[in-house]
């Protein structure tokens, strides 16, 4: 039973560019996708994966829903390493939020480590990058937005300090790969 | 003359068990080593003329590793050094069993593939050394077989597939009618000792900073036998402890072995990580990936196809590492599936003419999985076959060592 794959690799005619697919998200945050009546969305499935996965190296992509979902996890890796056993929930939402909406990588960038295996961006189009640049940040803001409160609970129960149970997952990368 | 049990002694790569044929388990069980003096303390003059009395065995020659050098006779399950071996035996009979060796049959062990050389080499030592009444050399993975004849859904066969998993190896062996499939034998090199250390990772991840180093391997052993069970499914199983958190996080006391205060750790997801290890070996193991339950079909489709339905249907499970809860079924699930798959793709290319037979995929657990091999070889040495079937001390005086190259196999516990 290898790693698991994304539940969006068939999803019919929406809009890919370098390889992300711009799923609609059940999202509050303002943008591309704004007001989608969705209440389950590839945000929601990446929080759900990224433990099961995080402990696997090798990951076969099957369709534009995993190479979102790589996207997803890593970012979310990303935001975790941000956090240290002191930091308090206000912090975090504010250190997380700024990580969000600064410095969005795309798969074309440099800084992201799995450029090579997904499809190249058409550099003369600056528009695609952009837009991208914009559902990304959408997906990355809504990202934070859930993850925050699920790192501080501890026994369903709100707490100062990050969960342990989320934290241990600082050291493990999935795929090996980490985004900078 | 009222026979005295014969003797059953199961040497293993790490652990010996020894005991009395008849018992549930073994009365021993000890480490396979060997504490032989350091060179430097031959000079001494008093002690001259007994330096080959002056050893341990065991767990004593564990706590007098400083002046007792170690030696480990056994490697990879073969004997790898007779003269330690024998004086190893020599304490096991005398010391720990305190039998007379000439009133009593043995039962010996040994692993597949075994060379009848070193079954000769067992009785030169069995019968002249020690004039044993009479010896029997048991293939480990039948006696495995032979120990699942206790549980309920057993067959009662000497056909089946052996997964014996323990501290250092995982073997999966295939045995018709009492005989092991050479050819067919898989080796997985996960085992007890990688989980173990799997799980000291683990925690060393979620920070249980209050474990002292020289405990941690202790802890993380203990909590692997004591907290582990097997999970049907990763990612539900982390939603699982989402919702439940009481239910499922554990806290393991322990007392710090040299201050004697005790400190409390905190158990989350190794709990059923750790089993997982064996479907996925990726989570240890970068160039071996291939999960168990694949391997088995693997060991089976590669053996005779007259015997591939007797393999499927008893698979039976031995050694210390195949004792996490449920284990046997997700074990079975996961053959069941890759089985039922190849089955039904058979049957859509034929057009839907062929219509196979379904094929019984049975994983067998039972309470005695981990000396399996020890309580096989109490139950089959019960048997008056055993008598019948052990060369004696006679037979071994008028034909010689070589009689002990073959070994008839049990029919029936009957």
């Amino acid at each position: 039973m290898p790693a698991y794959h994304s539940s969006f690799n068939e999803t019919g005619d929406v809009r890919v560019i370098n390889g992300i697919p711009l799923l609609p998200l059940a999202s509050q945050v303002k943008g591309a996708s704004y007001g989608s009546p969705i209440k389950y969305d590839a945000i929601d499935e990446a929080l759900e994966l990224f433990r099961p996965n995080s402990y696997f190296k090798n990951f076969e992509i099957k369709g534009n829903g995993d190479r979102l979902l790589i996207y997803v996890i890593l970012f979310i890796s990303q935001s975790l390493n941000k956090l240290k056993t002191t930091t308090t929930q206000s912090e975090a939402a504010k250190i997380l939020h700024t990580l969000a909406v600064t410095n969005i990588v795309i798969p074309a960038d440099a800084g992201f480590p799995l450029r090579s295996v997904y499809p190249q961006l058409n550099l003369a189009d600056k528009m695609e990058g952009d837009q991208l640049r914009q559902y990304l940040q959408q997906v990355r803001l809504a990202v934070v937005q859930r993850l925050v409160p699920i790192v501080y609970s501890v026994n369903g129960q709100p707490s100062q300090t990050p969960s342990k149970w989320w934290l241990c997952f600082q050291k493990r990368h999935f795929m090996g790969k980490t985004m900078h | 003359m009222s026979q005295l049990p014969p003797v059953v002694i199961d040497n293993g790569t790490g652990y010996t068990k020894m005991g009395f044929a008849g018992n549930t388990d073994p009365q021993f069980v000890i480490p396979t080593v060997i504490g032989l003096p350091n060179q430097s303390r031959y000079g001494i003059a008093s002690r001259r003329g007994i330096e080959d009395l002056d050893f341990h065995i065991g767990n004593e020659a564990v706590s007098n590793s400083k002046s007792y050098g170690l030696n480990y006779p056994i490697r990879h399950g073969q004997i790898d050094d007779w003269d330690h071996m024998e004086r190893y035996w020599e304490q096991s009979i005398f010391k720990y069993m305190r039998c007379e060796p000439e009133d009593h049959y043995f039962l010996l062990t040994e692993p597949p593939l075994n060379a009848p050389e070193n079954r000769e080499q067992m009785a030169e030592i069995f019968f002249e050394s020690f004039n044993v009444q009479g010896l029997y050399i048991a293939v480990q993975a039948v006696l495995a077989l032979a120990a699942s004849w206790t549980a309920k859904n057993s067959h009662q066969t000497l056909t089946g597939t052996v997964i014996d998993s323990g501290d250092g190896v995982t073997h999966v062996i295939p045995v018709a009618e009492g005989y092991v499939l050479g050819s067919s034998i898989k080796h997985i090199p996960i085992a007890g000792r990688d989980i173990t250390a799997f799980v000291q990772q683990l925690l060393r991840e979620h920070g249980e900073s209050s474990i002292p180093p020289e405990d941690s391997l202790d802890v993380a052993r203990k909590i692997k036998e004591q907290y582990s069970y097997t999970c049907h499914d990763m990612a539900k199983e982390f939603t699982k402890f989402d919702t439940d958190p009481v239910k499922y996080y554990k806290a393991f006391d322990a007392i710090n072995s040299i201050n004697q205060q005790s400190y409390r750790v905190d158990i989350g997801y190794e709990r059923f990580l750790a089993p997982e290890v064996f479907f996925n070996p990726e989570l240890v193991s970068s160039d071996f990936l291939t999960p168990l339950p694949e391997i088995v079909d693997n060991c089976i489709q590669v053996s005779p196809i007259d015997t591939r339905r007797g393999l499927y249907s008893n698979i039976v499970l031995s050694g210390g590492s195949t004792m996490f809860k449920d284990f046997g079924k997700r074990l079975q699930r996961d053959i069941k599936r890759i089985v039922d798959g190849r089955v039904q793709k058979s049957e859509e290319l034929s057009g839907g003419r062929l219509q196979a037979k379904p094929i019984d995929v049975n994983v067998i657990a039972h309470k005695k999985q981990r000396h399996a091999v020890w309580f096989g070889g109490s139950i089959m040495a019960c048997t008056d076959q055993f008598y019948q079937f052990s060369h004696t001390k006679a037979e071994y005086e008028e034909h010689g060592p070589s009689i002990c190259r073959h070994n008839r196999v049990f029919e029936s516990l009957a």
